[in-house]
């Protein structure tokens, strides 16, 4: 008989000083406890490298086990990690209809540019599913650039969101621009 | 002549480079007729090259008329044998999905402005210069038949997703 059981996930974030060895030490860990890396992402910023993983296991474990088996490895990697669970209905993703577009922002760094972005975005309904930011410039001229990739809802156009976001764009003296990347399918 | 199921990576045949036409007989008709069905079948689908439905032959159709990105600049229905880009110039960035890769998408280059050369089903020669999406569409297609899938050719690390219903 077969033995029905949830298969859960689980959301693990690690970050720590970049070196070389980081995600071959994680990813061993996993390995060897039989995990399996559904979707992730890795990045470094500054000196800093993140790993946020979603993964699973084809049998019944604990998130206590997980965290046993990655906290020497991160300890000796110097890493801090975080590890969540994720129930069925978490490890489903939203689908959206509407159109996906990237949303450049940039202008003279002051501060609030994200804050002020993206509240206004959150107000429309629009889902962020990605952002990045990066200082740019020199020390006297220091400029800001944010560009984030968005869930514009079901009936709303890139030129509404464009055209909703023109009061701050006079107000915070910065260029935004809205664009469709949603995906072509061929 | 009937819809054929898309083949999906890892099938052998989606790797494989295909054979030219020797000669344009009845096999290769309704071989069209079912890249021609099954891209219709396809939701939105805009081209089938004949070895996503495991035919090893150089054999496409492309239609992009219907679609948004590409109904006011188009041939209308290409029926293509055995095409040959003959010249290309231009590059664009463009998020590309493909139906047998499904719930992947990523940033594809590709030229802006395509002349290709191709045999018709009747077996007259044609030549058309492409433009926009319509020759994003044919240069994805035509790659189907050098065993090149997108994700041979993405540019960027950042990829996204689409139509994935679910982890497990």
């Amino acid at each position: 008989m077969t033995q029905n059981f949830e298969v859960l996930h689980y959301a693990v974030s690690v970050v720590g000083k970049d070196r070389p060895g980081i995600v071959a030490g994680i990813t061993e860990a996993l390995f060897r406890l039989g995990c399996n890396i559904a979707d992730s992402s890795c990045t470094m910023l500054a000196g800093e490298f993140a790993m946020i993983l979603i993964i699973s296991h084809p049998k019944p474990f604990n998130k206590t086990r997980l965290q046993d088996e990655l906290k020497p490895v991160c300890e000796e990697l110097g890493m801090s990690m975080v590890v969540r669970t994720l129930h069925a209905d978490e490890a489903i993703r939203k689908e959206s209809e509407g159109e996906i577009c990237l949303i450049s922002v940039y202008g003279a760094d002051q501060p609030g540019i994200v804050y002020r972005v993206t509240r206004e975005l959150a107000q429309l309904g629009i889902n962020i599913t990605d952002l990045a930011t990066k200082l740019i410039g020199t020390d006297e001229d220091p400029v800001y650039v944010m560009m984030l990739e968005a869930n514009v809802p079901d009936g709303e156009t890139p030129e509404k969101v464009e055209k909703l976001l023109e009061n701050l764009k006079k107000e915070l003296n910065v260029e935004i621009g809205v664009r469709i990347v949603t995906p072509v399918s061929l | 002549m009937a819809t054929q199921t898309i083949l999906r990576y890892p099938h052998p045949a989606l790797k494989k480079v295909c054979r030219p036409v020797e000669t344009v007989d009845a096999s290769i008709h309704n071989l069209i007729e079912d890249l021609l069905d099954t891209m219709h079948a396809g939701q939105g689908s805009v081209g089938v090259a004949a070895p996503q439905i495991g035919v090893i032959l150089r054999v496409c159709v492309v239609d992009v008329s219907k679609s948004r990105n590409g109904k006011d600049n188009n041939h209308g229905l290409l029926r293509m044998i055995n095409p040959v880009i003959t010249a290309r110039s231009g590059a664009a960035i463009m998020r590309e999905g493909c139906m047998s890769v499904p719930d992947y998408t990523g940033d594809i280059e590709r030229a802006t402005e395509i002349t290709i050369c191709f045999d018709e089903p009747d077996g007259t020669s044609r030549q058309i210069t492409a433009t926009g999406f319509e020759a994003v569409a044919i240069q994805h297609e035509m790659d189907h038949l050098d065993g090149l899938l997108f994700l041979d050719r993405i540019m960027s690390v950042k990829t996204g997703l689409f139509r994935r219903k679910s982890y497990s």
